[in-house]
């Protein structure tokens, strides 16, 4: 680390000891003849440095001390109970109401939804990208992550309202059915081969093969039957709308995808060399290598991915203020992805419009006390992911 | 397990990580090609000869004598309709009081459609809306118009468990046995005669202010509000942006002050968009009084700290990916610290901090949450560099919103919507293609 020492601006020297010694050019020394006036200036200029850095740094907690300052007049005059408990959302009413539950359910829900999507897709392509694809290809996917993360989110939102709402509306049924078979049949499949492969193994050496194909058939049939139930089921569902947290759900998957591929990438590429061979040379296939030996010693990293994608899907505002139908409601059962929601984000930005002209009204803080919880909930997803990231580091640093 | 069901659970491992990828590229596809194929068509369309008149009348582009031309061979073929009209409103006033109430209803929808049509009959008052004063300016919305016009629509409730069912009747069944039952054959076999569609490639969408509401003209102002809110927030966060990426990569000591910083700003990139634009209403504009309403400059102030995190995590990659060895030669050669930053490691550094500039950029442009309740609104003529200062301005991604959802004609608007998405994500890609080509170059160059 170079010292205080050092930091001295270079110029014009004025240390007469030494001119006579050698002639060498005043602006090479460097810090024998610093005097005070340099240190200080050189001191100063760091604290400058600081300054500016500080600055910026907090703008952070002027965030949270601007929301904080709005969102407490609320909590005085109304308290908490009604605000956690309530789902009877009426800002406008009189008497208003500002039960946020719903609200707050809302999130949660969309936000589980592109959980759900994009994790297991997300890993998968990382996986992929980080051991499976050789490098060319992996350099021809890249930019495919970048674009899918640049696009804005209003773009996405407009695909959501435009294109995507009307398909669900009128295809709905067909695209669920659709989509059970694509995902189900290969799954149904394999696990019907796994199943005939263990009772095979547990049967007499004779008649092995007889129980393996029993097994495989049966199971298929009965998993092919509880699939065509499923897609009846699915093709029977009437969607009112397609403003509905399936709609949501899918357009924050697709854009909580790059983060989760890039992050969870970069954990799977720092887990080294050796394990992956230690894992080969035991006799394991590269899934099994993969899944049971990468992916554990990852997993710190992999857990940031994931949070960083829910912050993502949590945080974000034009896609599901666009195409959520903004209902403030809990749907029967709490899974159906099938109705309009509403969220924290898209209330915030929904709600100001009318809001801002009667500044310092509770239609006015509840606002931010909304956006107190939304920032509650990514600041706490943020110290976990940096506590996990710092721990990965050390793990991979320490052995 | 059988070495054969392993392998096969191998392969379909590798299968499900190929399906993903190949998901989300067809996810991207799937998303890109109907902004990209129906935003063109705000550019490339086949324009009517109320469309000339519309860009002669209010950008002052044409051929005169050659539109003047045009436009009376279409009030030619046009004068038919309107002579029918005329004449059945003075039959209709003769007929008897029983015959007259049958068909006065009809007659009024099917003049107020005429009028839609082909815009006011010659002699008739100026209307108070542009829209109302020029018939369609796209051949598309004028089919629609003239399906409208030929023929009615109703709902079929016969089957009582079912929802309506659309059903189109001809118009022309309103009119049995009256003199304007020709109008209808004439309007179909004379469409083209009376609109003269022509394939037209519209440039000025990107360079013309809007008219009435974005139902002629194009998209200039937002374009203009874009390039403002996203250089202001440039430079607001830049010159910050860089001096704390390099006071992070060397002068900071490993120590806990420096420990909260990097825990501040990495708190900073995760805030969400929208109570950015919250703070930026209850800072910027409620407290430090920037401007007294929503202007460009405080959103660029909003988008600045928006953007302050990007900003400063790709200086520092930049900075820290300058090998040592530059730095170490620096300092050997006697520059001092300050001196080598300066004049070694910036410009070594700098094709990676204009990268990291360039999507920061891309960034400010695309956001729509903090801008809404510090920059944005909805209708607004482009404004003078000066009006930044104290004057709100339409923005490409706020008016994607507005259009989208809260315009009065959504759907009549369609082609404006999808323009505005392709250009504003046209812009976010090229800006982001240009950081790929200047990151490509540096590692060639950082390759020898």
């Amino acid at each position: 680390m170079v010292g205080i020492e050092t930091n001295v601006m270079v110029g014009a020297h004025k240390n007469q000891a030494h001119e006579g010694l050698v002639r060498r050019r005043p602006d090479l020394l460097i810090s024998q003849g610093a005097g005070l006036k340099r240190r200080l200036a050189a001191l100063a200029g760091e604290t400058f440095l600081f300054c500016v850095t500080a600055c910026g740094a907090l703008a952070v907690l002027f965030i949270f001390y601007f929301v904080l300052k709005d969102a407490i007049p609320f909590f005085q005059s109304r308290g908490f109970a009604e605000f956690l408990t309530s789902t009877k959302w009426f800002p406008s009413r009189e008497p208003a109401e500002f039960g946020a539950l719903a609200i707050f359910f809302g999130s949660a829900q969309v936000t589980l939804g592109a959980i759900v999507f994009a994790v297991p897709l997300g890993i998968a392509a990382a996986v992929c990208l980080s051991d499976v694809l050789p490098f060319a290809y992996r350099q021809a996917v890249k930019p495919v992550i970048e674009i899918l993360a640049a696009i804005p989110s209003v773009a996405y939102g407009f695909f959501a309202l435009v294109v995507l709402a009307p398909l669900l509306q009128n295809q709905g049924g067909r695209l669920l059915v659709a989509a059970a078979w694509a995902i189900g049949g290969p799954l149904v499949l394999l696990a019907a081969v796994v199943v005939g492969d263990l009772a095979g193994q547990r049967a007499s050496e004779a008649r092995r093969k007889t129980v393996q194909t029993a097994a495989t058939i049966a199971p298929l049939i009965l998993f092919l039957l509880g699939l065509a139930v499923l897609a009846r089921y699915l093709g029977g569902l009437k969607i009112e709308s397609g403003t509905n947290a399936l709609n949501v759900s899918l357009i924050l998957g697709v854009m909580a995808l790059p983060t989760v591929v890039s992050v969870s990438e970069d954990a799977l590429q720092s887990v080294g060399r050796e394990l992956r061979d230690a894992g080969y040379a035991l006799g394991a296939t590269r899934a099994e290598t993969i899944l049971r030996v990468i992916i554990p010693a990852a997993g710190s990293g992999i857990l940031a991915a994931v949070i960083l994608g829910v912050m993502r899907a949590v945080g974000e505002t034009m896609v599901v203020w666009m195409a959520s139908g903004n209902t403030a409601q809990i749907p029967e059962p709490w899974f159906n992805f099938l109705e309009p929601i509403r969220t924290l984000t898209a209330t915030i930005a929904g709600d100001m419009g009318e809001a801002d002209h009667v500044t310092g009204s509770a239609r006015y803080h509840v606002l931010f006390a909304l956006a107190a919880g939304l920032l509650s909930i990514s600041f706490a997803c943020n110290m976990v992911s940096e506590w996990v990231m710092r721990r990965q580091r050390k793990t991979l640093a320490g052995g | 397990m059988r070495l054969a069901t392993r392998k096969l659970l191998d392969r379909s491992f590798s299968g499900l990580g190929i399906f993903s990828i190949l998901l989300m590229a067809a996810s991207l596809v799937v998303i890109l090609a109907p902004i990209f194929i129906r935003g063109s068509q705000a550019f490339v369309f086949r324009a009517t000869i109320e469309h000339r008149r519309i860009v002669l009348d209010l950008f002052g582009r044409g051929d005169r004598s050659a539109i003047d031309a045009e436009w009376n061979q279409a009030l030619d073929a046009r004068r038919p309709v309107w002579a029918m009209l005329e004449a059945f409103r003075k039959e209709l006033e003769e007929k008897p009081l029983a015959e007259r109430r049958n068909f006065e209803e009809p007659f009024k929808s099917l003049e107020i459609l005429i009028a839609e049509y082909l815009g006011p009959a010659p002699g008739q008052p100026r209307p108070p809306l542009i829209r109302m004063e020029y018939g369609p300016a796209r051949w598309e919305q004028a089919e629609q118009k003239k399906r409208e016009i030929l023929f009615t629509e109703a709902f079929d409730y016969s089957d009582p468990t079912k929802m309506g069912v659309k059903v189109l009747a001809p118009r022309v069944n309103d009119f049995k046995g009256a003199s304007l039952e020709p109008l209808f054959p004439y309007i179909e076999a004379h469409a083209e005669a009376m609109l003269r569609p022509r394939l037209t490639f519209y440039w000025g969408f990107l360079t013309d202010e809007s008219h009435d509401a974005h139902f002629f003209g194009g998209i200039w102002p937002e374009m203009l509000g874009t390039l403002y809110l996203a250089i202001g927030a440039i430079l607001f966060a830049v010159p910050l942006g860089v001096i704390a990426a390099i006071y992070l990569t060397e002068y900071a000591r490993q120590n806990w002050l420096t420990g909260v910083l990097r825990t501040f700003i990495s708190t900073l990139a995760g805030v969400p968009s929208i109570v950015f634009g919250l703070f930026g209403l209850a800072f910027f504009i409620n407290t430090l009084h920037v401007s007294s309403s929503k202007s460009v400059l405080a959103g660029s102030l909003t988008l600045a700290v928006l953007i302050l995190p990007t900003v400063i995590r790709a200086s520092e990659e930049a900075i820290l990916a300058v090998p040592h060895t530059y730095k170490e030669a620096a300092l050997s050669l006697g520059a001092g610290k300050w001196y080598t930053i300066m004049t070694v490691i910036l410009p070594a550094a700098l094709p990676g901090i204009l990268t990291g500039i360039v999507i920061s950029v891309g960034r400010a442009a695309g956001e729509t949450a903090p801008i809404i309740f510090t920059a944005a609104v909805s209708v607004g003529a482009p404004l003078a560099l000066a009006e930044t200062l104290s004057k709100p301005t339409p923005a490409l991604s706020w008016n994607v919103y507005n259009l989208a959802t809260e315009h009065q004609k959504v759907d009549q608007l369609r082609h404006v919507q999808f323009g505005m998405v392709l250009t504003l994500v046209l812009v976010v890609l090229l800006l982001n293609l240009g950081a790929i080509i200047i990151r490509a170059r540096v590692s060639k160059k950082l390759k020898g």
